[in-house]
């Protein structure tokens, strides 16, 4: 199953935050790793269309009082939302093994 | 400022589903967003769902065969029924005598003058409703816009008229073009106000309220189901054929026919609408007297 950059980010997202992971969580790692702005457009439908491919599992959890007493989506990443994470990452590293922002990157960490 | 955008949020936040609108509301309350981007990404978000109803046939199905027929339909026979009890409520306001009321023929007159049109409207809201409800239904979540569509076709033939080559292919027959009614529809009121409130009390909130109904089709058993469903399927012929029925009467220079002589089978449009809207109200109150005694015994 082949993922787009968007979803590949909201999985790793929801993969990240683990137990923690629902709508307003998920968008705030986004943002902060790519500083862009994730609109809660793009969050939501993307959300559905992973649960529909098998990638992810959403359901309702609990209200609390900083959300105003409303429930939050809860989410989680199925066996087969990892795998095709996985394989967007290994081609995305694959991809790039050489190109000079790659060499940039390695010498920049050492 | 603030508050109107907030109080917009929550009406743009009734077009998504109520679990996704609670999930929604509770992220801007929790990533503390202004007004102004929470109103901007919500609408973001209905665009999108929105895009994604209309790859689907049913509200292309609703918006071409249900929209714009029963609109004009229901906006032709609307101002014809208002132009035909104009007329005779003028005819007993204006020439009102208590010393008719003795007289045994004018009163049964009366009673079937008053029943015809009583029944004319019964007609016309039950055509409204099962036109409300069959878009409702057909339509789903896409019910936003072309709920809001039908409700601009209705206003808009009924305000600015219907196009001129429309009239001539459909034959109209008005009330207001024949000479003899010249004074009922000299004044503003019957040529303008009495028709707009027929239009709204009788066909706007009516199919307002079938959209609504339609939208939460209740669970019935199958032969009940099936029954409705024909039923609904004869009322909307019953419209159909309204202007075929009208046309006759233009062309062969008749009165309105009396009760009897309507075409046989628009009483009949009347039970269907009415069972259900029965059916549904005793089983929610009969629910609810259940779970109320069920809580305090």
């Amino acid at each position: 199953m082949t993922i787009g950059e968007f979803e590949y980010l909201l999985l790793t997202a929801a993969a990240r935050l683990g137990e923690e992971a629902y709508g307003a969580a998920i968008r705030q790692e986004i943002q902060g790793a790519t500083k862009r702005r994730c609109s809660i457009g793009a969050l939501y439908t993307t959300l559905d269309r992973l649960e529909t491919k098998g990638l992810l599992k959403t359901w309702m959890g609990d209200a609390t009082p900083q959300r105003g007493g409303r429930a939050k989506r809860m989410v989680r990443v199925t066996a087969k939302g990892v795998q095709a994470a996985t394989a967007f990452y290994d081609a995305v590293t694959r991809v790039s093994r050489g190109v000079t922002w790659e060499a940039n990157r390695i010498s920049t960490r050492t | 400022m603030t508050r109107i955008c907030w109080w917009c949020v929550d009406i743009v936040a009734r077009m998504l589903e109520p679990d996704e609108r609670d999930a929604v509301r509770g992220d801007f309350a929790e990533s503390g967003e202004t007004s102004g981007q929470a109103l901007r990404g919500l609408l973001g978000l209905v665009l999108r769902r929105q895009s994604a109803l209309w790859r689907k046939w049913r509200p292309w199905l609703a918006l071409l065969g249900a929209v714009a027929p029963f609109a004009i339909l229901l906006s032709l026979v609307s101002r014809r029924m208002a132009q035909s009890s104009a007329v005779t409520s003028w005819l007993y306001l204006n020439n009102w005598d208590w010393t008719y009321v003795r007289n045994t023929g004018f009163r049964l007159d009366f009673a079937r003058d008053v029943a015809f049109v009583l029944f004319g409207f019964l007609l016309l809201s039950c055509w409204s409703w099962t036109s409300g409800f069959v878009l409702g239904y057909l339509s789903r979540r896409a019910i936003w816009i072309n709920g809001a569509l039908f409700c601009l076709v209705l206003m808009t033939v009924d305000l600015l008229g219907m196009p001129r080559f429309l009239v001539r292919s459909l034959l109209l027959s008005r009330a207001d073009t024949f000479s003899a009614n010249a004074v009922v529809f000299a004044g503003a009121f019957y040529r303008q106000v009495f028709p707009l409130i027929v239009h709204t009390v009788l066909v706007l909130l009516p199919s307002l309220w079938g959209m609504r109904q339609g939208l939460r089709l209740a669970a019935l058993p199958l032969p009940l189901q099936t029954t409705l469903w024909a039923s609904l399927a004869l009322a909307m012929t019953t419209l159909a054929m309204q202007n075929l029925v009208w046309w006759q009467v233009r062309t062969w220079y008749l009165e309105p026919p009396p009760l009897p002589h309507l075409p046989s089978l628009a009483p009949l449009a009347i039970i269907g609408p009415l069972g259900y809207i029965l059916v549904t109200t005793i089983g929610r109150r009969w629910s609810g007297y259940r779970s109320s005694r069920l809580s305090h015994p």
